[in-house]
């Protein structure tokens, strides 16, 4: 559309309101704010409104929730130009503000002053005596002289932190601001032509004295206005209630249509456990991959072997995705059931496919002879390639590509082939408005990337990190990386035992790695909390070992194979006594292989326990990762050949003693539970104690310094942080928001903080935590260092945080601090 | 008598005329006459007076928590093979605790030694009734005396086919000495439980009370008869002394059937990166 044809769409006379902002053209028609074409009674539709917004008091974040129409072509290069990022000198100088506040500290000796001048002015007016008259006079003086001085740094923190924003709060603090200094000036006039007039009840006298009582008022407002722009317009809450108050998912079930904002499409797959959904999303993947999409696709399933309703989500999109939506574009229900499990999670645009023996004519469904056609071929499974082929048909995508995963899959039966032919046919003879334009493919960049989940991702990590022994006891969401690990010992030496129990797998690790192996376990939550005697041997003996705890729902058994990231305070409390441990939390592919090798790296150096924190979400999605060269992780070891009369716990400066191991070396191995001297003898020798939790401290202050400082991603101010598995949902959703002021805080490793890492978030003048569990763990860790924390977004309904439902938490949020 | 396992300067903290005394002082002479080099041997023990011995012993040591020996030795020996792996601790800490990880440490068979010392009493905790107390013994805690059918740790080791099974009283050094010995020769788990008197806390089972209720096999029993061993761990007094089975079999351990034979220790292991990258890449 160019911007002539965008003036027809003014609203008026029956027509429909567009307006554009940076290229697109968005549909105001239905919105209240733009009845008649108009808002606010300034702004009018059927232009491009790309540089009024920066005079607006929102942001860019309004255009979110509204239809996109078309793209706006031939625009101006002045208005490409006005990007909301800030430019270097502005955000130098908000960097330089903050640290300083040269505004309040400037502003309070004027309103101080005038102030002190009302009062003493409606002391003379009652005693009139020279030495009050003075004392107004001087104390306005300066206060006016003050007033100018504070409007300075006022107007540069106007420009550089608000952009010269002409809200309703700005717009009054300027007039008054101006009426008070203009009003000073004329009442030093009138003094400095003569003084006595304001002992005289003449004109001069009586607006003397007049100004300064208004201006004493004048301060008052500019005050009030001033409060409300720094703390935002809230409600009068104490500091625990602000803390302790969460945004729920339930508040936030706005509709927002997804192909709005992104190039992407997602498709959700429903049916009973057992059917086949987790082939059909393989095939449907690899296919994707192949055709040049990026991918994303992650599952939620029931606690059953057969039966129920489990969903697999795919997005396919032009650029990299990590992260679910909960309304989808198409969604396809395998069985009846399924069709009634998506069904909140379709709005009135959702393309819904299912078989004809589950809709009913008149729903608006699309109807297909899946199980007919399928069992033409003579089995009810072919229908999930029958449906992947009515898929690519419907969205006109190469056929090829499919045939070729399908045909990789199913290498012995032919059939398939035959069967995604067909289905391929019938979708193409579907009428396909919604998806004439596709996200555009990149082959040449996807095909360079690999498909794989957050298990394996971890998996290879642990690879990397010389993992050559595991033992277990299996537990979703953990056992993915055990069985990882399992098919990988036929390919390397690992040795791998299933245990009795989760009490025997951390043991076993501490034998192994006292015996010199690099080993593992894998649990979840109720099995971690069986392992909490033997961290706690593992922090005393200074044992290390390497725990990988996928998070699931709780207490006790919980929602066993959904998501949540409740374990955080476990992972950094469970065993008795205080020992040093460390707790990392990957929140995407890469970090999830960068991590679970730094796990073992920590744990060999330091000789202590550490925690790699995944949970269902993490480990169960599909995306892309780059290549990765393994080359780089180094293969570091620290265990020393020990000579006769080595001791274990030997005393050193950062109190890691050199860890010998049996028959390497000439010395024997004292390792040891109970409270030990340095050769591992058991002591009760209060000196001895004390200098043992010393240097157990030590080892402590040093791992802290390892500690790896929180990405940020933004430039603002107000920071949103996450941990762990909400990486991508965060960065998405900031994405798609593009308001300057927020900044995404992603902390990898958890526990211990250190100040380093602190020091990142004293930068911002806002925090918002996002976590994914109904306590805010992660927000108790950050103000047991004395962070304030403004906001926190919780959630603990089993998904991970959904792209958008999210988006509206984080501005709902922001409408509260603001 | 030798000191090489002698360990120096250490506060012993057994009551005088503890069976203990006589179980480390066994211990020690049979890892010398094995000519087992003391770098070589890890000796793996849980908590209670028994789990202390290993700390008077220059050897190889982990002393873990309550039960847990045998889990973490089996890691040790699964870690390295060449190691001479102990499992050592009381009735309480091995039978009781520790029970979950008996019965799966059997079914493994790990090439370690169990030695349980049994003296039917918890004696770290002061007297209460262990797992092996025998009924009607009396106790702070069991006033009544105890209710509960002793614990059979050879019937139990002999039903999930332990490879060797045995029993020694601690009051007929020799005779120990010669079954401990053979249970170090055995290749894979060998239990070696050993009768001895708590003499603080259990005035009932006494030297004098472990000689009139057991009686040594003689050799006309045959220790290759599983089904004849079945029969003799249910004798319960007198109860039969020696070694009651000893599989003719040569299963492989629990370490051979997971590494294979003559597997490098995993300290040495590491993986090759190049084949780490090429299965990345199959992604």
């Amino acid at each position: 559309m160019t911007i002539d044809e965008l003036k027809k769409y003014d609203g008026k006379n029956g027509a429909k309101a567009y307006i554009a902002y940076k290229n697109v053209v968005y549909d105001v028609s239905d919105s209240p704010l733009w009845s008649g074409g108009e808002h606010e009674g300034e702004h009018h539709a059927g232009v491009d409104l790309t540089e009024e917004l920066a005079h607006a008091p929102h942001g860019s974040e309004v255009f979110k929730e509204l239809p996109v129409v078309a793209t706006l072509e031939g625009t101006t290069k002045t208005q490409e130009d006005r990007s909301d990022a800030p430019q270097p000198l502005k955000s130098k100088l908000r960097a330089w503000y903050k640290k300083y506040h040269p505004h309040p500290a400037t502003v309070h000796f004027p309103i101080a002053l005038h102030l002190f001048a009302t009062g003493m002015d409606v002391l003379f007016l009652i005693t009139p005596t020279k030495a009050y008259a003075l004392g107004v006079f001087y104390s306005f003086f300066v206060a006016t002289v003050m007033g100018f001085v504070a409007m300075i740094p006022g107007i540069l923190s106007w420009w550089i932190n608000y952009d010269f924003s002409m809200a309703r709060a700005f717009v009054i603090k300027l007039v008054v601001s101006i009426i008070t200094l203009l009003l000073g000036l004329v009442a030093l006039a009138i003094y400095y032509e003569n003084p006595h007039a304001v002992y005289e009840y003449s004109l001069e006298g009586i607006l003397y004295h007049a100004i300064v009582l208004i201006t004493g008022l004048n301060v008052i407002i500019l005050g009030y206005y001033g409060g409300k722009i720094t703390w935002g317009y809230g409600k009068n809450k104490t500091l625990t209630e602000e803390n302790k108050e969460a945004v729920s998912v339930a508040k936030h079930e706005k509709k927002v249509s997804q192909n709005s904002s992104s190039q992407s499409i997602s498709i959700l797959i429903g049916g009973a456990a057992g059917t086949g959904i987790a082939t059909l999303e393989k095939i449907l993947s690899d296919a994707f991959k192949a055709s040049g999409f990026y991918i994303f696709s992650t599952k939620e399933y029931m606690s059953r072997v057969r039966g129920g309703s489990n969903t697999t989500l795919i997005r396919i999109s032009d650029t990299p995705l990590q992260a679910p939506c909960w309304e989808v574009d198409i969604s396809i229900a395998l069985d009846g059931d399924a069709l009634k499990h998506m069904q909140p999670r379709c709005n009135e645009k959702t393309i819904v496919f299912a078989d004809e023996t589950f809709g009913e004519k008149g729903d608006e469904l699309i109807l297909l002879a899946m199980k007919e056609s399928a069992k033409k071929f003579g089995n009810a499974k072919y229908a999930n390639t029958y449906i992947s082929g009515i898929l690519f048909g419907f969205l006109r995508i190469d056929k090829s590509f499919l045939i070729q995963s399908i045909t990789e899959h199913f290498k012995e039966d032919e059939v398939n082939k035959e069967v995604a032919e067909l289905g391929y046919e019938e979708g193409h003879k579907l009428e396909n408005k919604s998806f004439e334009k596709l996200p555009n493919t990149d082959n040449e960049l996807v095909q360079k990337l690999h498909l794989m989940d957050g298990t394996t991702a971890c998996g290879f990590g642990f690879l990397a990190g010389g993992c050559n022994m595991i033992t277990s006891y299996p537990m979703s969401p953990s056992t993915g990386v055990l069985n990882f690990m399992a098919s990988m010992s036929k390919e390397f030496d690992i040795a791998l035992e299933q245990s009795e129990d989760e009490i025997a797998s951390l043991h076993m690790v501490l034998g192994g790695w006292y015996g010199g192996a690099r080993a593992m376990t894998t649990t979840s939550g109720g099995g971690f909390a069986l392992m909490g005697e033997a961290l706690s041997l593992s922090g005393m003996s200074e044992t290390p070992a390497v725990i990988y705890l996928a998070q699931r729902p709780g207490p006790a058994t919980g929602l066993p194979t959904r998501s949540e990231q409740g374990d955080l305070n476990m992972g950094i409390y469970s065993g008795h006594g205080p020992f040093p441990r460390a707790v990392l939390a990957p929140g995407s592919l890469q970090e999830c292989i960068d991590y679970a090798y730094l796990a073992f790296e920590l744990a060999d150096r330091f000789a202590i326990p550490v925690v790699v924190l995944s949970d269902q979400y993490l480990a169960d999605s599909v995306s892309m990762i780059e290549d990765v060269d393994f080359a780089s992780y180094e293969q570091r070891r620290y265990s020393v050949k020990t000579e006769e009369g080595y001791q274990r716990y030997a005393e050193t400066k950062n109190g890691i003693s050199p860890r010998g191991i049996p028959a390497f070396g000439d010395g024997v191995i004292c390792s040891v539970g109970d409270e030990h001297d340095e050769r591992g003898q058991i002591t009760e020798d209060y000196k001895m104690r004390e200098q043992m939790v010393a240097k157990r401290a030590r080892k402590k202050s040093e791992l802290i310094k390892e500690a790896i400082v929180p990405e940020v991603i933004g430039e603002g101010d107000i920071a949103i942080i996450g941990w762990g598995s909400t990486k991508g949902s965060i960065a998405e959703v900031l994405d798609n928001l593009k308001n300057p002021r927020l900044a995404q805080v992603h902390f990898t490793w958890v526990y211990p903080l250190s100040k380093e890492q602190l020091q990142v978030l004293k930068k911002f003048s806002y925090l918002i935590v996002v976590e994914n569990n109904a306590e805010g763990a992660f927000a108790d860790q950050l103000k047991l260092h004395d962070l304030k924390i403004h906001k926190q977004i919780l959630q603990s309904n089993g998904f991970n945080f959904f792209v958008d439902q999210l988006g509206p938490m984080i501005e709902e949020s922001l409408k509260e601090i603001l | 008598m030798s000191q090489l396992f002698d360990k120096e300067d250490v506060d012993v903290a057994w009551c005088k005329g503890c069976g203990n005394f006589g179980i480390l002082k066994l211990l020690k002479e049979v890892l010398e006459e094995l000519e087992v080099k003391k770098n070589s041997t890890v000796i793996v023990s849980g908590i209670g007076q028994a789990a202390k011995t290993p700390y008077y012993i220059d050897a190889n040591m982990f002393g873990v928590l309550h039960g847990r020996a045998l889990p973490v030795a089996t890691g040790v020996k699964l870690s390295n093979e060449n190691l001479c792996v102990i499992a050592e601790g009381g009735d309480g800490d091995m039978y009781g605790e520790g029970g979950n990880h008996l019965i799966h440490t059997i079914r493994r068979n790990p090439d370690i030694v169990h030695i349980v010392h049994n003296n039917m009493v918890y004696g770290l905790t002061k007297g209460q009734a262990s797992p092996t107390s025998q009924k009607g013994f009396e106790t702070k805690v069991q006033v009544e005396g105890v209710k509960n059918e002793p614990f059979n740790p050879l019937a139990v080791a002999l039903s999930l086919k332990a490879g060797f099974v045995s029993r020694v009283n601690i009051g007929d050094a020799e005779h120990a000495k010669e079954v401990l010995k053979e249970a170090f020769r055995h290749h894979g788990y060998a239990l070696v439980d050993i009768l001895q008197p708590c003499v603080t806390f259990n005035k009932t089972n006494t030297y004098h009370w472990f000689k009139e209720n057991t009686y040594t096999l003689d050799k006309s029993y045959d220790a290759g008869d599983f089904e004849g061993a079945v029969k003799k761990s249910f004798e319960t007094l007198p109860m039969p002394i020696g070694v009651l089975y000893k599989s003719r079999k040569n299963t492989p351990t629990f370490e051979q059937e997971i590494r294979g034979e003559d597997a490098k220790a995993l300290h040495s292991v590491t993986h090759d990166i190049a084949k780490i990258q090429e299965l990345f890449e199959g992604y």
